[in-house]
């Protein structure tokens, strides 16, 4: 909640206030999410199976003593190669008040972004909804696709939350 | 100076409720014929109670309804009225009120003001009407009177009166020292405050009291050093006084003229009209529940009448809490105002002084000692315990991993850590454990207001008040068990004619148990009324086009009832009969993890069995394996395992497939298939066949293999996941790992429709 606020009051006030970014990889596509809804990031491990849960929901596993379930975003977006190795990463999200795992292929580093680095994407139709892109940015030869990880999981698409918003 | 007194008012709410509760059941307790004094002084300090926190944290509209609910007991338990049972009613009645209020308070819910005006006038009605049988008796709206000072002495020789002057130090000037030495003085004897001290004003720092007593002054001198500053006390004997009872008195009109008496008196007018001085006079009730010998001191009033002559006391007629002393005092002279040193803008300042006392009368009330902790406090614990607890048998399955290599200084140490972790655990749970009273209580209420509405006469009769459940099962418990009985009560129980023409006695008695049952609660609801018609429920369910047939058991049949909108009553009324309810009570049982059976027999009566789970946190479990996943069955729902033989399973229409176990075909859930795993069986005569009792249908569940039985602490999936069909909750294991708890209701369900869809 507080970061959103942060974000937007950036947005509206100074494009030179920068925001921190962590940055994975799906595939060959390089994506970056508000570092604020990061809670840790940790090595996958075998989740429990969930009975008829849809493919990219792994299942869930005890980080600490509560249940996480986990979404395989590679399996979601059909993105990469879908293996488990030992660097395969897990990124533990705390979004809308719950705390979720996303199984990425890779975390690459943390960025600083001010919102005139982001430009707005074009309208694409595509695997992943650009209702939950923010934008672009381009640091150096890469481009980010900066997404509102928070709308995206809450999303109906990702059927993570019972009563899910639009 | 004022403290906010918002940050109580949680505890009020609750110790209201508390005293509401306890003042109904004891109404209920009451004998109209002869009531018995000691009910009626609880019953009068309950609502004393009530009365005074309200006017201490400025709820005036409860302060004032109690107020008048407060005059007509107190008129009764000093035998000025005679109990009638329209009071009592009228009582309970008020009492709802006062709950409604609270209820509003809390923002839940509002107050009906028309309704209030009527109980208040309906209790000053029955105050007034009565008091033509006491003609003596005032306005209900009696005489102010402080505890302190409106005491009056009786006349009895052989006691002494001594004036008391002394300046506190100032610690107990602030702090309790000073209201101990007040209280004790006051279990003395007779005790009247002349002048009290403020602390931080120079100029009055000296107390005086009166203290009338027959015990020697070594009784308290100490009490009184030790609270003095060094040596600034001083007592005197007035022997004078002690030796004729019947000038007493003489220490009373000496007041009334003096000019500071009528300072003290011209605050009251003013303090009346302002909302926020109304702590100053509903504050001292509290203290008059303090006094131990409370009761005492009433008694004191009745002599009185005869005694004195009547003598004029204009002043003491504006507002207050007369407490008793209105009733019998109007001929002679309420007991004078001794001045107060509080001048009228300060008239609440008094008030923050004293309120630490009064905001927590149980402190001084009760020797009781628990504490009140906030749920979620409790819950915390709880939950750092179940961490506790798994990574324990983490611990020991790393040790028995290492086998014989594992140091035995480190597997005794793990044993022994077992055993603490599981003492731990059990008091922790503990905590949260309520005696089944808290909802007990409430039904002697429920089944006296539905028999008089239903013109039944009914008798209830409740054993085992104090097994202990979980908290939030108390709460939720409440509903389901309120519908039961006045199912009971309207269905059950047959009208007193009909009872006496099948030869039963007029008085149909309704019973409710709760015990405890191999870690589950038991509460039993029965009634010695007409039983359930089997036919009729056969026929009505035939109407409905469910599926029925002679053939079916009772208990097949009588679950019937359960079924949403199926209602045998032929009349429906306000109480019952609407087809709605039995279908919710057996949902929110079962939301419980719970589950209810019927037993009945025509024309001897019925009786519902609710089984509940202790506590909601922790379940008996039976983990069983299903190609490389673990699942958890709650053990409560297991009758057997068995290996199937080669011929036990038969298919139906090549689709569904049931198992002969007992003479008996079951419908036979495969876990693997229903959520598509690969099993690591093909045949299943390789498998276990768990038999389960999901609500009266019995089926069989095959897994691959039994694995283990331990007890699990249920994890929510939904906190951060959604609800899965045919899961109940999480558990983690001593590996780690999660492991799914099965709900085994929905999964007979989830196998009923498979079976249909491919029949």
């Amino acid at each position: 909640m507080e970061a959103m606020i942060a974000a937007g009051a950036a947005v509206a006030e100074d494009d030179q206030f920068a925001s921190e970014f962590l940055t994975f990889t799906l595939g060959s596509e390089e994506y970056a999410i508000d570092i604020l809804k990061v809670q840790e990031i940790r090595g996958y491990e075998t989740p429990t199976l969930i009975a008829n849960a849809p493919s990219f929901i792994k299942g869930v596993i005890n980080l600490r003593g509560i249940i996480v379930p986990i979404v395989d975003l590679r399996i979601k977006f059909r993105l990469g190669k879908v293996e488990y190795t030992p660097f395969t990463v897990v990124i533990i999200l705390n979004v809308a008040g719950r705390v979720i795992g996303v199984v990425v292929d890779s975390v690459s580093d943390v960025l600083s972004l001010t919102p005139a680095q982001i430009r707005q994407a074009p309208d694409f139709s595509g695997s992943f909804d650009t209702k939950y892109i923010v934008g672009l940015a381009s640091v150096e030869e890469r481009m980010l696709i900066v997404t509102d990880i928070e709308r995206l999981m809450t999303s109906a698409d990702m059927e993570l939350i019972e009563a899910a918003a639009e | 100076m004022s403290i906010d007194m918002s940050q109580f008012y949680q505890v009020f709410f609750e110790e209201s409720e508390e005293h509401l509760a306890a003042m109904e059941s004891l109404l209920l307790g009451l004998d109209v014929g002869s009531p018995d004094q000691e009910q009626l002084n609880a019953i009068f300090r309950a609502a004393h109670s009530i009365k005074g926190s309200a006017g201490t944290f400025g709820f005036t509209d409860l302060a004032e309804t109690t107020h008048i609910l407060e005059n007509l007991l107190d008129r009764i338990r000093k035998s000025e009225l005679p109990l009638r049972a329209e009071m009592v009613d009228a009582f309970l009645e008020a009492g709802d009120v006062l709950r409604s209020m609270l209820e509003a308070h809390q923002g839940r819910g509002s107050v009906d003001a028309a309704q209030v005006q009527r109980i208040c006038e309906r209790l000053r009605r029955l105050s007034d009407a009565s008091s033509e049988a006491a003609p003596v008796a005032p306005v209900p709206q009696a005489p102010a009177g402080d505890d302190e000072v409106a005491v009056r002495i009786p006349v009895d020789t052989g006691q002494r009166l001594y004036e008391i002057q002394f300046v506190p130090t100032e610690i107990a000037a602030h702090g309790v020292g000073l209201e101990n030495l007040l209280d004790e003085l006051r279990s003395l004897g007779q005790l009247q405050i002349v002048r009290r001290g403020r602390p931080g004003d120079e100029s009055a720092t000296y107390w005086e009291l009166r203290l009338l007593t027959d015990k020697p002054r070594e009784a308290f001198v100490e009490q009184i050093d030790f609270i003095a500053e060094n040596g600034a006390w001083r007592i005197t004997e007035d022997t004078a006084v002690a030796a004729d009872g019947s000038t007493a008195f003489g220490f009373f009109p000496e007041s009334p003229g003096a000019p500071d008496e009528v300072r003290g008196y011209g605050i009251y007018p003013n303090v009346a009209k302002e909302e926020e001085a109304y702590g100053f006079f509903e504050l001292l009730p509290t203290s008059v529940s303090d006094k131990p010998d409370e009761d005492a001191a009433y008694g004191f009033f009745e002599p009185l009448p005869v005694a004195e002559k009547p003598a004029p006391a204009e002043p003491q007629i504006e507002e207050g809490d007369g407490y008793g002393f209105f009733a019998p005092l109007p001929p002679i002279p309420p007991a004078p105002k001794q001045p107060e040193p509080v001048p009228d803008a300060e008239a609440s300042t008094s008030a923050p002084g004293r309120s630490g006392r009064s905001a927590k009368p149980p402190v001084s009330a009760s020797a009781d000692s628990s504490i009140r902790v906030s749920i979620e406090k409790v819950d915390q614990l709880i939950n750092l315990v179940g961490e506790l607890v798994i990574t324990q048998a983490m611990l020991l399955q790393t040790a028995a991993q290492m086998e014989d290599s594992a140091p035995e200084g480190l597997v005794n140490g793990l044993t022994q850590l077992e055993r603490n972790t599981r003492d731990l655990q059990e008091s922790v749970m503990s905590i949260r454990m309520m005696p089944i009273s808290f909802v007990f209580s409430r039904f002697p209420r429920v089944v006296r207001d539905l028999s008089a509405k239903l013109g039944k006469q009914v008798e209830l009769k409740t054993t085992g008040e104090t097994t202990e459940l979980d908290k939030s099962l108390i709460e939720r418990i409440t509903d389901p068990l309120t519908h039961l009985i006045r199912n009971s009560l309207d269905h059950g129980i047959e009208s007193p004619e009909r009872r006496a023409a099948a030869g039963k006695s007029p008085v149909g008695t309704i019973t409710l148990k709760a015990y405890h049952q191999g870690g589950n609660i038991v509460i039993e609801v029965g009634d010695d009324g007409g039983g359930l018609p089997r036919d009729k429920i056969l026929n009505k369910a035939r109407e409905k086009g469910l599926p029925v047939s002679e053939q079916m058991s009772d208990q097949e049949v009588f679950n019937l009832i359960f079924e949403a909108g199926f209602s045998t009553a032929e009349q429906v009324t306000d109480v019952s009969g609407r087809g709605v309810g039995m279908d919710v009570v057996r949902r929110n049982i079962q939301s419980m993890g719970g589950r209810i059976e019927i037993d009945s027999m025509l024309g001897i009566g019925t009786r519902m069995t609710v089984r509940l789970p202790l506590t909601l946190a922790i379940l008996d479990g039976m983990s069983v394996a299903v190609g490389d996943q673990i699942y958890i069955l709650p053990l409560s729902y297991v009758l057997e395992s068995l290996q199937p033989t080669p011929g036990d399973i038969k298919t139906l229409s090549n689709q569904a497939r049931v198992a002969q176990v007992r003479g008996e075909y079951l419908p036979v859930v495969v876990l693997h298939e229903l959520f598509q795993l690969d099993s690591v069986w093909s045949d299943f005569t390789q498998g276990i066949m768990v038999v389960l009792d999901a609500d009266g249908a019995r089926v069989a569940l095959f897994v691959d293999a039994l694995v283990g039985q331990h007890q699990v602490v249920i994890k929510s999936l939904e906190a951060n996941y959604r609800k899965v069909p045919g899961v109940s909750g999480a558990t983690i294991m001593g590996d780690g790992h999660v492991a799914l708890i099965l709900d085994v209701s929905a999964i007979a369900a989830m196998a009923r429709t498979s079976m249909q869809k491919a029949g």
